[in-house]
């Protein structure tokens, strides 16, 4: 994802070396993705509910029609 | 002592064969209380020998601290996967800052060791910023490169 935009940025953290850092994020389970500090993707999701969640940060709420994802 | 099989540096050879552009990596360090930057170290100095398109360079926290904020990084061991050369790989967008057209950040960062599936991880993107397609689908890929406002994800993993 990074790869094809210059804005974003991803980091892979290894949860066990960085415990504050999965203390702050709540980490409980993985994989556990952080968007932003703000939206939480919890599991291996298929490409487009991924991205879909992922990209929800950028959209507060509304226009979000037929990709809603099913849970 | 390779901490590599043979059979598995066959495979990684010959994936890397395919590589079109260089990719270095920037590996972040520190000299005093890391515990995991030694083997970090040991697994990275794996990959030159198996291609001559990987190229790894330390980079100590403390002592080159503004290029360590550069990429994003305030804590060791990490890795930030950079593509080099100027014929540069499709779809790599240059990031302006540095020195153009020599370096490209691909903006993929792996924070502690990469063992376990994270090797694998780091694996990929080595390839993809080596040459090798997205995985992603063309609707996908459009999505995200009109993505204006910067984005980071953490997606946090344990050793398996």
């Amino acid at each position: 994802m990074a790869f094809v935009s210059p804005n974003i940025t991803t980091y892979a953290v290894e949860a066990t070396e960085f415990p504050d850092l999965a203390r702050k994020y709540q980490v409980t389970g993985v994989p556990k993705t952080v968007v932003n500090d703000q939206v939480e993707i919890l599991g291996a999701l298929p490409q487009d509910a991924y991205i879909e969640q992922a990209l929800s940060v950028l959209s507060p709420a509304a226009s979000e029609p037929e990709h809603e994802t099913k849970r | 002592m390779s901490l590599i099989s043979p059979a598995d540096q066959d495979k990684l050879r010959e994936a890397f064969n395919e590589m079109t552009s260089r990719v270095r990596l920037l590996f972040f360090t520190q000299t005093l209380g890391c515990e995991t930057c030694l083997q970090t170290r040991q697994i990275l100095d794996e990959l030159p020998p198996l291609s001559d398109k990987i190229a790894i360079e330390e980079v100590n926290l403390v002592l080159e601290g503004e290029k360590a904020k550069q990429y994003g990084v305030d804590r060791v061991p990490a890795i930030a996967v950079v593509g080099e050369d100027g014929a540069g790989a499709p779809g790599v967008i240059d990031r302006g800052a540095g020195a153009p057209g020599v370096i490209k950040d691909s903006r993929i960062r792996f924070l502690g060791t990469p063992a376990g599936y994270e090797f694998i991880s780091l694996i990929q993107a080595v390839l993809l910023v080596g040459g090798r397609k997205p995985s992603l689908t063309d609707a996908n890929r459009q999505r995200l490169a009109a993505v204006n406002t910067p984005l980071t994800l953490q997606v946090f993993t344990t050793p398996t």
